[in-house]
């Protein structure tokens, strides 16, 4: 059983070391590929310097994409799982471990890491250092729009609807390699993973205040965030069905 | 067919199109399907994307030529104002084509994306094969490794 964890990186060489260096302690058994996604700095040279590979993107192409060129290669080199986390400190690969014992003992096909699930215990050993993740109130309400409606789409309860640590099965490798919004990826994903049918389960995680660098999302860019989050899953509900993944 | 058509050239005053109007119409209709050709000639557009192009200036000759046309549009559309009935064709005609390049440009940026993540990955293989081989190696072969 092979397993790969990707890294989507843009402009991230303060933090991508330390992160691959976090996934390699906690999760000895894994591959490990950086996407970097078009950086202007040297998040390439860094990763592979630190020994892994690196899937470098010729130009930015946005989260979406960088994603889903991890979920290719993860499906063409034929790997069993894979999981990904976010390069700027963010996900510690502690937690990252417990969704892939999800996926791995079949209980879902796509893990999703919920900030906002109630807290679990740590797992022994390996408490995450740092503060915890504080989201700001305009984050907040945000959050509880796309939470509301994905929940109403979907049928399914979702609390953290754009988690960016995951963890997958081969099935969804094929449909997201496919089909991945490259506009909204985290929402749109989980939408159109329910409606394939797939099994998709939130596990509660505890995730850090980000080490350097600041969020994108200014009041107003939010705003167009959460308009265009609620087009996106408008649009999604009319959305032909695919066939199957497997 | 000249002949058929001469009673829509006859109503031009119906039409409120003057002939300093319909002269200058028809001119720029010409130059326009000239400029396209040249367009063409030099590579700079597609011929898939010119045809569309042409219509338009056809339409325009054609509106220009006979102006008894615009009227029977008008009066199939139920406008009495042929100038509005004009404006409104251009209007949706341009609509039309703008949503048709947003259609081909969506087309060509998924295009784009695809054709990054595959090079993407292709280097990521390179790495590997590269990283491989070195191990085989051990070092002795560095230099005939690197391409």
């Amino acid at each position: 059983m092979r397993t790969l964890v990707f890294i989507p990186a843009w402009n991230e060489e303060a933090s991508v070391d330390a992160v691959i260096a976090d996934v390699r302690t906690h999760l000895p058994e894994a591959d490990i590929l950086v996407v970097d996604d078009g950086s202007a700095d040297s998040t390439t040279e860094r990763a592979q310097a630190a020994g892994v590979l690196v899937a470098t993107l010729p130009f930015n192409q946005g989260l979406g994409a960088a994603l889903q060129t991890g979920y290719l290669y993860a499906l063409r080199q034929g790997y069993d799982f894979c999981a990904h986390l976010d390069a700027d400190g963010q996900h510690p690969a502690s937690e990252v471990a417990r969704l892939l014992t999800e996926v791995r003992e079949d209980r879902a096909d796509l893990v999703i890491g919920s900030r906002y699930a109630a807290q679990p215990e740590p797992l022994p050993g390996a408490e995450p250092e740092g503060e915890d993740y504080e989201a700001t109130w305009s984050r907040r309400i945000g959050i509880n729009v796309f939470r509301f409606i994905l929940t109403l789409a979907t049928r399914q309860r979702f609390t953290d609807t754009t988690s960016g640590m995951r963890a997958a099965n081969r099935r969804v490798m094929k449909l997201f390699s496919e089909n991945y919004s490259p506009d909204f990826a985290e929402i749109e994903s989980l939408q159109l993973a329910v409606r394939e049918g797939l099994r998709v389960e939130e596990v509660p995680v505890r995730m850090l205040e980000r080490t350097g660098g600041s969020s994108f999302l200014t009041p107003l860019r939010s705003a167009f965030f959460i308009f265009k989050g609620l087009v996106v899953i408008l649009v999604g509900l009319f959305k032909p069905r695919h066939a199957e993944a497997e | 067919m000249t002949a058929a058509l001469a009673p829509f050239a006859a109503q031009a005053d119906h039409v409120s199109l003057t002939a300093q109007t319909r002269i200058i119409a028809a001119a720029l209709a010409i130059l326009f399907m000239v400029w396209i050709l040249d367009l063409i000639r030099r590579d700079r557009l597609q011929e898939r994307y010119s045809v569309v192009w042409f219509v338009a200036g056809l339409a325009m000759l054609a509106g220009a030529a006979f102006p008894g046309l615009l009227k029977l549009v008008a009066d199939v559309m139920g406008v009495r104002d042929t100038n509005v009935a004009l404006f409104s064709i251009v209007l949706l005609l341009l609509l039309g084509l703008a949503l048709n390049f947003s259609v081909i440009m969506s087309r060509q940026a998924a295009q784009i994306t695809r054709l990054a993540q595959e090079r993407a990955i292709e280097r990521a293989r390179e790495q590997a094969a590269r990283e491989e081989l070195e191990k085989r190696v051990g070092g002795e072969g560095e230099g005939s490794v690197r391409e």
